[in-house]
């Protein structure tokens, strides 16, 4: 069984559609992000998985259970970590988890010492008895992680996790998340911090108002138009050969590495025989990755050639 | 979905929780009663230990100028007082559930909690029920709590000049334990519709409370002799304001479909 799937999901707020045509897959125990610029219908998305809004196009289950009809079974399944943590600041942290374990209807003899576990992991055993208006950023964030897994849900969705956080609170965040992916959780991530990403996430979608491309971060990285060739000596006594090749639109040179950037990804080949005709001695070809934030920049600036499949 | 007493519960303890740590609030809900307390027991102490003092019998004319001469001035402007005073016993459960459910509904938006509060289990008619709970059962309490030193108060000062018990009688323990309740469930729903349509706590209130002002009405119309309300007045109005509590629940479960706060608030 797959633990998302989404076939053509989108929402409409009235005339307006906020996201539309999204098809994605996440397979349990995978740590799948969404990226995409603030309003590009994450939160819309997120909130369609979790049963916060009904799809207005589309059907997407979640372990089994179908979005637009699940209720009941479908918020027990899941776990949402919103950009606000949301928490109550007169209660403790203590008294605000058993909240949620009282609205999940779960056994808080079993549920305590699994959340007790996190708190020391995320280092705040010893604060669940003070009011949550005394917490720093940084750990309202990891009580509402703590929060949003008490009831053991098959998925978790975090939405901007480390917004408007401070580096130091946000990396706390981070290694957080990373704790959990490491269980094998699966978890969608909503963000538009790319490194954040690339560190969590083995795959990613890009989205703005629909799907612009989705894959494993290093295909995305790959894909594109630049190649890593490395030759045997002096790279850049080919430099000139090779800029003059139609195909060709820059080449940096430094030691026996050349990275080639080419007009059309086709064109590895010719680059290859031109070298070789020039008396280079190839040692490695590979399509240059590239950051994943001139991807993500390509993608939704619409510079890019065409989506990426999965 | 069938609806779970344990999460309405749930909603109840929170809110419950919540209330109990805001001192602000607190304070706020305890004023009114304190003053409903203390005043006409103040009122009724003075016609009590000045009964032959000649202007009680001018007051008292201006509210029945066929008074009999027999008939103690003093006596019955404390039974017309505690007569005019019960139509705001009657009000004070309306406005307490108003700062409590302005603050529980429209303070979840304020906060930012009730985006996780809705992507978990809890139904609209749980949430509502908790909710409502959480105002009406402190209202009854204040209500009942201030009856109870209002009666104690009301016959140590009297006494002396009416060497009676004056309360609890008939028309006020009706009044408290019936009329209060609907009332308080009133002031509850009327909060509740509102704060589910506006963004602020104290937006909720402010609104809550101008909708409020018409039954103040009740209180100056009986001050003032226009009106002579009694028990069967009162069991009329219960039963209108009944009907009204039911149109409300209504319109509140309506207004707390997931997918409209979702969209509209968070």
């Amino acid at each position: 069984m797959s633990g998302i799937e989404a076939e053509g999901l989108g929402k409409r707020f009235g005339g307006r559609a906020a996201v539309t045509g999204m098809t994605f897959c996440v397979a349990p125990g995978e740590v799948f992000g969404l990226l995409g610029p603030n309003g590009a219908g994450k939160t819309t998305t997120v909130r369609m998985l979790t049963g916060l809004l009904s799809p207005s196009e589309g059907q997407a289950r979640v372990f089994g259970v179908d979005v637009a009809t699940g209720g009941d079974a479908l918020r027990r399944s899941v776990g949402l970590l919103t950009e606000q943590p949301g928490l109550y600041d007169r209660l403790t942290g203590r008294e605000n988890l058993r909240f949620f374990m009282k609205l999940n209807e779960v056994d808080e003899r079993t549920a305590w010492p699994r959340a007790r576990s996190y708190l020391e992991r995320f280092g705040l055993l010893g604060r669940e008895d003070e009011p949550c208006g005394g917490y720093s950023k940084g750990m309202r964030q990891k009580l509402a992680i703590v929060r949003a897994l008490v009831h053991e849900p098959k998925v978790i969705f975090l939405d901007e996790p480390t917004s408007g956080l401070d580096p130091e609170a946000a990396r706390t965040v981070r290694d957080a998340v990373a704790e959990l992916a490491a269980e094998g959780r699966t978890i969608v991530l909503c963000s538009h911090n790319l490194a954040e990403v690339e560190r969590l996430c083995r795959r990613v979608a890009v989205v703005k108002g629909r799907l612009l491309a989705q894959g494993a971060v290093t295909e995305l990285r790959r894909e594109g138009s630049a190649l890593d060739i490395h030759v045997v000596g002096d790279g850049t006594a080919h430099v000139t050969r090779l800029q003059g090749l139609p195909c060709v639109e820059s080449v940096l040179a430094e030691g026996g590495r050349l990275r080639v950037m080419v007009k059309d990804e086709a064109a590895g080949p010719d680059v290859v025989a031109a070298l070789v005709h020039a008396g280079a001695r190839v040692q490695t070809v590979a399509r240059a990755a590239r950051p994943l934030e001139e991807v993500y920049l390509e993608l939704v600036q619409g510079r890019a050639a065409a989506p990426a499949g999965d | 979905m069938a609806f779970s007493f344990k999460r309405m519960q749930a909603v109840f303890w929170k809110d419950t929780v919540d209330l109990l740590k805001n001192r602000g609030l607190l304070l706020s809900m305890l004023a009114l009663p304190a003053v409903l307390v203390v005043v006409p027991t103040g009122v009724v102490y003075a016609y009590a230990t000045a009964p032959d003092e000649p202007s009680l019998r001018v007051m008292a004319r201006y509210y029945d100028p066929n008074l009999p001469a027999t008939v103690s001035a003093a006596r019955y402007l404390v039974e017309r007082s505690l007569a005019d005073w019960f139509s705001l016993y009657l009000l004070m459960p309306v406005f307490v559930p108003v700062l409590i459910s302005s603050q529980a509904v429209a303070g979840e938006k304020e906060r930012r909690t009730l985006e996780p509060l809705l992507a978990s289990p809890v139904t609209a008619a749980e949430l509502l029920a908790g909710k409502s709970l959480t105002s009406l059962v402190p209202a009854m309490l204040i209500t009942v709590g201030a009856f109870a030193t209002l009666c104690v108060s009301v016959n140590v000062a009297c006494w002396p000049l009416a060497h009676e018990l004056l309360l609890p009688n008939g028309m006020w323990l009706f009044g408290i334990f019936v009329v209060a309740p609907l009332f308080a469930f009133f002031g509850n729903a009327v909060a509740v519709v509102v704060s589910a349509r506006v963004g602020e706590a104290r937006m909720a209130q402010q609104i809550s409370g101008v909708l409020m002002l018409p039954l103040l009405g009740l209180f100056g119309s009986q001050v003032a002799g226009f009106l002579q309300a009694g028990t069967r007045y009162y069991a009329a109005l219960a039963l209108v304001v009944a009907v009204l509590d039911a149109v409300l629940v209504w319109v509140g479960i309506r207004l707390f479909d997931r997918e409209r706060l979702v969209s509209r608030w968070v």
